[in-house]
């Protein structure tokens, strides 16, 4: 299982989602590779669950992934509900 | 004897120190061996990768400032490119006089003094961003070695600045992000921050928090300048083809092919330095991503255990979904400050920095969004043109003074710092050692 977070640098944002995914996944003993991506690039690397500010919808419309948008980038509940979720439907 | 001189020449070296501060890291987590060893190589990888997106982005940004030489006559004014990963790459790749092992060496006793600061002192903050921590390290290191101390010297002094500068720089953008987030939960990690603040104590100026750009509907997105790809490529394009243009109107075209593309059409040659300019720039953010993405969490997992209940310092963007009308109001009125401060300082005869989109939406957005939070929508408007023209103002000081030595002479030709709390302190401290005659 490959969890992507994505934002435009692939070093900030999207560092910030992984460590706190990284920190949901630990918690729950969930194995899994999270990767930062960046918006320019992302499109050759593959994965199964994308995370990504909700702002980036219009780039992952044809990504095939499981898509999850956050809309608070801190609030860990909703990343935490929205990521497990998207975990238990793939699995 | 030549057991020592090895280990010197490792230990000086910044690919291979960077690589021992990830080893160190992911040791301490505790991963596998095949990490630790995964994690060591691509942070090594990550700084060779910078050094090659570096001379691919010298190697264009040279004609372009060409295009300005040739293009405005007599007493032409110089221009550089103002950002902040491809200084300190540039410098820690040539690694002239050991300054590379120096930023790298800053880099992690700076996290270190940041670490105990923020634990013996009321302001619990750690700070997370990981491309900043590289830069601001970078930034003190380079003052501190600007004075000509010995190695050592450099390291501990840039290291007690960058650690100090990690934790009070969230700590005095605290009360702003308390009203922009509406919570204590998170602090501000990024090296505007000096520009954000000037932009929330002249937002309480101009207007009430009340009057807040939220309030007003806006269907426009942005989004797209968020790939780095798409806006540089837009500004550099737009850049190259103004000094072209320039440059043609005194040369003429038979001049331009003659003296600048070396017999290559003028259309070709200009569009061409454009995109390799924005193609150097994203293989030297790869190389950033690569060698943070280790560097990054091992931080957070020491800082966790030793400061618990710290609050996280985070990039920039984490306050973009609070504000987003406030984000492009400061797109806009950032890009004008640019302008504004471009024509100033063409007309004062300082080095002109020349316009980046990143600044105008990153920094000059969240400048924004701290004036709309103490001065509604015109503190935003109001925020943004300030990052833009105050932080041009400053980027020419810096580079015309040579606040951090001669960046040019030390591998980073043509290229200068943006954030203003790397150029502040770094004035400040400038100014101290020039009164003591250093």
């Amino acid at each position: 299982m490959v969890i992507a977070t994505l934002c435009g640098m692939g070093f900030g944002t999207s560092m910030m989602l992984k460590l706190f995914i990284d920190d949901i996944l630990k918690a729950e003993g969930i194995k899994a590779e999270t990767n930062p991506w960046d918006l320019g690039s992302f499109k050759g690397n593959k994965a199964d669950i994308v995370v990504a500010p909700v702002d980036m919808e219009p780039h992952l419309r044809d990504y095939p992934a499981k898509i999850v948008l956050i809309k608070n980038l801190v609030d860990k509940q909703e990343i935490k509900e929205k990521v497990l979720g998207a975990l238990r439907e793939l699995s | 004897m030549a057991v020592f001189d090895a280990i010197l020449s490792l230990i000086t070296l910044p690919a291979i120190v960077l690589g021992f501060i990830a080893c160190v890291g992911l040791l301490l987590q505790k991963k596998a061996a095949g990490d630790v060893f995964k994690g060591t190589l691509k942070t090594i990888l990550g700084q060779l990768i910078i050094g090659v997106g570096i001379t691919a982005l010298i190697g264009a940004l040279s004609p372009i400032q060409v295009f300005f030489e040739k293009g405005i006559p007599s007493g032409g004014f110089e221009t550089f490119v103002t950002y902040d990963e491809a200084v300190v790459g540039a410098v820690q790749t040539a690694n002239l006089a050991n300054l590379g092992a120096e930023i790298a060496w800053t880099m992690l006793f700076g996290y270190v003094v940041h670490i105990l600061v923020s634990r013996f002192t009321k302001h619990h903050y750690i700070y997370l961003t990981g491309h900043m921590i590289w830069v601001q390290a970078g930034a003190f290191a380079l003052l501190f070695h600007s004075f000509g101390f010995a190695t050592p010297v450099v390291v501990v002094l840039a290291s007690i600045v960058d650690g100090f500068y990690l934790t009070l720089a969230p700590a005095l953008a605290q009360p702003v992000m308390r009203l922009i987030t509406g919570s204590d939960e998170i602090a501000f990690g990024h090296g505007q921050t000096l520009l954000n603040m000037l932009g929330a104590w002249a937002g309480k100026l101009v207007g009430k928090p009340e009057d807040s750009a939220e309030k007003i509907e806006i269907k426009e997105s942005f989004s797209f300048l968020r790939d780095m790809s798409v806006s540089i490529s837009i500004i550099m394009l737009l850049v190259a083809f103004i000094g072209a243009g320039l440059a043609l109107s005194q040369i003429g075209v038979a001049g331009f092919q003659e003296q600048i593309s070396g017999g290559q059409n003028w259309v070709v040659y200009t569009l061409l330095t454009a995109l390799n300019f924005t193609a150097g720039v994203l293989v030297l953010l790869q190389g950033v991503r690569m060698l943070i993405s280790e560097i990054t969490p091992a931080f957070k997992g020491i800082a966790e255990k030793l400061i618990p209940g710290a609050k996280p310092a985070l990039d920039c963007p984490v306050i973009y979904p609070y504000a987003p009308n406030s984000l492009i109001f400061g797109l806009i009125s950032g890009t004008i400050g640019q302008v504004a401060g471009m024509v100033v300082l063409a007309l004062i005869g300082w080095p002109v920095p020349l316009p980046s989109m990143i600044a105008a939406f990153f920094a000059s957005g969240a400048g924004a969004i701290f004036g709309n939070a103490t001065g509604g929508r015109k503190g935003a408007w109001l925020g943004g043109f300030l990052w833009g023209f105050v932080g041009w103002l400053l980027i020419s000081f810096a580079y015309k003074f040579q606040v951090f030595g001669d960046l040019s002479a030390l591998g980073a030709v043509g290229l200068g710092f943006t954030i203003p709390d790397a150029i502040v302190p770094g004035i400040a401290i400038w100014g101290i050692a020039k009164l003591f005659g250093l």
